[in-house]
């Protein structure tokens, strides 16, 4: 176990250092310039060559990634040209945000997926069944943006109970933190939770049709036991990789929800990075979210192993 | 083992929200004042501010200020991207830096420029020294007193060229800046510059600095002005927090009234708007105009929209066939209908305009050449060149999208005389690159905060101007806007500049469409506050009466 964790490990630090070479290429290969879009409209070229001279940005772009990479490996992740602020407080202003929102989001489509899965596979064929399978496709298809002014309208300007927009933190005051996570919780916690509710009725399906669940229910177990004691722990494993994927998806920052809630997460961050060329930031966003998705793919491999003695690490 | 199984999933949801709270939990920030407990503004008449359309001054009889204002939650729809005042372009850090810093001199209600750290100044008969008497009275918001050091030293840096400010051209024609003792200051130049008051003082790119933010890298970070307000923190969860200068130069007249500003940034316009209709901010910057007529007749929601400098325009690729030819250009300049493209983009909240510079100014010049939708005409000019089967690619971004709407408009227009349009929808930083390179039959954009006529012209159409993308080349009037540049009677001046105007409109160097509104709204609860021409952001003169 402890050598199959460490050689995982050594293969993130990889898969790391090939994602910093991609998207240090792909960058590069955009059209759009970050000193020219901080100069805007009033473009001076010897002002230009200055910026671009001052930033390291007139370097070929071979030295600049080794000298981003040099710098990377000591934990120096740059300075933001757009804000002249170094790279790494940018991001540890912004991943506050992006896990709270990402782990509440979660908990919103687990609330609602998990037992509603179980029922509809259950009782599959059902009134509820068709119900709630319709409800989560229609979940799934409405735009994030349209659903979140909605839940803004309703909450905030008609009933007037939930802040429209914006972060307060936990430590501040417990109770607005709550009132302003909960409708951009809500807005994709429900699309995670439609995402997640079909994976959990289909593998529970799958294993009620098993022929352990058929011996199960023949030697006379009460349909209780053979639910929680036969089926549920052969259906988790499916639904542990979506849930992974689904947190993986949330933690890389949920851009358009995270701009119409004005949530200062590491998406808009992304987003503005982007708009602006800004190099170091985006480079630097996007390791730290290949790091969290391949960190909970490490945890939910390892937890294969904890649900199912079956799997086998060497 | 089953059993054990489903107390580890338990465990495992368990585990997810311990994360989750210790997380939130380690998320430690300042607190912000939210400004509810302090309710002390003056609802007698104590003060009146007159800001009327010609009004010289804002009178302001504040002979006991009110203590405590209240903090006012300012939302902006963009980011501020740095807080260097040298180094930004960007409106949404000049909003707030508006507020921080300041300028020798400053423009006023009308936009003439008037007296800021600059007390007065004077200038010698070969025009070429000015010298410039500064406030004594005025001292850093970390405690140093203010001296003619730092303008040399704040104007030193713009003109330095290898570090690289946004508004060094501006400083073309000053060749030193010296201090003659404490408080003054003498700028020598190289030619006449009627308009040094304007390349010095317009907005806050022109700041003056104080010397220490540079040395210690903080100027980005942690700003120090001689504002109204003083800079506390920035944040993107708690937006950028301001408080109340008590030692501010206006302090006598019981300025600012405000305890603090606190911006936050609110991304979607919709939900700007919903912030402001539900009271939970005070302030917000641009309204999208369609959403005008809803807000107008809402009595939570007060908006105020005045006439602005700004100017939206297009302009045809004259390094390309067959742009180059002056009836192609024109033959478009007069199949438009600029009435329809305000309209449509602006919902009215604009004027049409053939000039760039908006009427009711000094500079404003009324001169319209073109008969809208001239179909026949511009037929008859396109077939006097020799053009058919015309086809026009539109440079537009979405990251403004009134260019897209317009070119929308224009595509239909233009229809009518047979040239076909193709919209280029690209992002800003795209647009820019393609912009440079030339790579472009048309671009549309908007100039923004132009006030003398020296910013609305010469870079934009002089052979050498910097923004001369379009490749205008008029000897003409590169001659009447270098002789207009140095001319130092007002009114030589601007008969200059409406000559240059004519062959600029005429020879369709831009085509010019119409001067937006400048719009912002509040809720009743703010007083005081006035949008400008030149759409700057000051929150000294606001109160809240909560």
């Amino acid at each position: 176990m402890t050598g199959y964790v460490l050689r995982r490990i050594g293969q993130m630090v990889l898969a790391l250092l090939g994602v910093s070479i991609i998207v240090f290429a792909l960058i590069h290969l955009v059209p759009g310039d970050p000193v020219r879009t901080a100069l805007g409209t009033r473009f001076d070229q010897e002002v230009y060559e200055a910026l671009r001279a001052r930033a390291g940005l007139d370097q070929p772009i071979v030295v600049q990634y080794f000298t981003w990479l040099g710098n990377a490996v000591t934990g120096d992740l740059g300075v933001s040209f757009r804000s002249g602020v170094p790279v790494t407080t940018l991001l540890l202003q912004r991943l506050p945000a992006t896990i709270t929102l990402a782990f509440a989001a979660l908990f919103v489509a687990l609330v609602v997926a998990i037992p509603l899965g179980i029922v509809s596979a259950i009782r599959s064929g059902s009134r509820l069944d068709y119900a709630a399978t319709a409800t989560s496709q229609v979940a799934v298809s409405v735009p994030d943006f349209w659903a979140g002014i909605m839940y803004i309208l309703l909450f905030s300007l008609v009933l007037s109970w939930l802040p429209p927009s914006g972060y307060v933190s936990f430590f501040e005051d417990p109770l607005e933190w709550a009132r302003h996570l909960a409708l951009p919780a809500l807005t994709v916690g429900l699309i995670s939770g439609s995402i997640i509710f079909r994976f959990v009725r289909s593998s529970v399906l799958e294993a009620l049709n098993q022929d352990y669940t058929r011996t199960a229910r023949a030697k006379g177990l009460t349909e209780r036991q053979v639910i929680w004691r036969h089926v549920m722990p052969n259906a988790w494993i499916p639904i542990v990789t979506v849930v992974g994927l689904q947190l993986g998806f949330l933690l890389s920052g949920v851009i358009v929800v995270e701009v119409i809630f004005a949530w200062p997460g590491l998406g808009r961050l992304a987003l503005l990075s982007v708009q602006d060329r800004d190099f170091t930031v985006l480079q630097g966003a996007v390791l730290l979210i290949a790091f969290m998705f391949l960190l909970i793919n490490l945890v939910v491999d390892i937890v294969y192993g904890w649900l199912d003695p079956r799997v086998r690490y060497d | 083992m089953n059993g054990t199984s489903r107390s580890r999933i338990g465990m495992l949801v368990m585990m997810i929200l311990a994360i989750a709270l210790i997380v939130a939990a380690c998320d430690s920030g300042e607190s912000v004042d939210t400004g509810e407990t302090t309710t002390t503004a003056a609802s007698g008449g104590e003060t009146t501010t007159t800001a009327g359309e010609g009004g010289e001054d804002t009178t302001t009889t504040a002979a006991a200020a009110p203590e405590g204002g209240g903090i006012l939650i300012a939302a902006q729809g963009a980011e501020p991207d740095r807080l260097d005042p040298h180094l930004t372009s960007a409106y949404a850090s000049f909003q707030v830096l508006e507020n921080v810093y300041d300028t020798l001199v400053q423009p006023g209600p009308d936009l003439s420029m008037e007296p800021a750290l600059a007390e007065s100044w004077e200038i010698s008969d070969d025009n070429l020294t000015w010298t410039f008497t500064l406030r004594s009275d005025v001292v850093w918001h970390n405690g140093r007193a203010f001296t003619a050091d730092d303008v040399v030293y704040s104007y030193d840096r713009i003109m330095d060229p290898d570090f690289g400010a946004n508004n060094a051209f501006r400083f073309a024609s000053i060749e030193e800046v010296t201090a003659v003792d404490a408080t003054t200051v003498a700028i020598q130049l190289s030619r006449p510059t009627p308009n040094l008051l304007v390349n010095i003082g317009a907005f806050k790119g022109m700041a003056i600095v104080p010397r220490e933010i540079v040395e210690d890298g903080t100027i980005d970070t942690n700003p120090v002005g001689t504002g109204p307000f003083r800079f506390v923190s920035s944040s993107p969860d708690q937006g950028i927090v301001l408080e109340r200068n008590p030692d501010y130069w206006r302090a006598s007249e019981g300025l600012p009234y405000l305890d603090g500003v606190t911006f936050i940034q609110i991304p979607d316009p919709t939900v700007k708007l919903t912030n402001l209709r539900s009271g939970e901010v005070d302030w917000v910057d641009t309204v999208p105009p369609q959403q005008l007529a809803a807000l107008e007749g809402d009595s939570s929601v007060v908006v105020q929209r005045v006439p602005g400098g700004d100017y939206h325009y297009f302009a045809l690729n004259q390094n390309r066939e067959p742009f180059n030819d002056v009836r192609v250009r024109q033959a478009i300049a007069t199949a438009i209908n600029r009435e329809e493209i305000a309209e449509a983009a602006q919902f009215g909240a604009a004027t049409a305009n053939q000039t760039a510079i908006p009427a009711g100014t000094f500079w404003s010049y009324d001169y319209a050449p073109f008969t809208a939708s001239d179909t026949a005409a511009a037929t008859a000019l396109l077939e006097e060149a020799g053009v058919s089967d015309l086809t026009i690619e539109f440079l537009v971004t979405s990251d403004f999208p009134e260019t897209v709407t317009q070119a929308q408009v224009i595509a239909a227009q233009l229809d009518a005389i047979g040239v076909g349009v193709e919209i280029r929808d690209v992002d800003f930083s795209t647009w820019l690159d393609a912009q440079g390179g030339g790579d472009f039959d048309a671009f549309m954009l908007s100039w923004i905060g132009n006030i003398d006529p020296d910013d609305f012209y010469y870079a934009q159409h002089h052979s050498t101007g910097g923004f001369n993308f379009q490749g205008y080349n008029s000897p003409e009037v590169d001659q009447l806007l270098d002789a207009a540049r140095v001319e130092t009677d007002q009114n030589a001046r601007k008969a200059l500049y409406d000559q240059a105007a004519t062959l600029i409109v005429d020879e369709a160097s831009y085509t010019y469409l119409y001067n937006p509104e400048n719009i912002n709204a509040w809720g009743p609860q703010v007083t005081g506050y006035e949008v400008r021409g030149d759409n700057a952001i000051r929150f000294v003169e606001t109160q809240l009466q909560r």
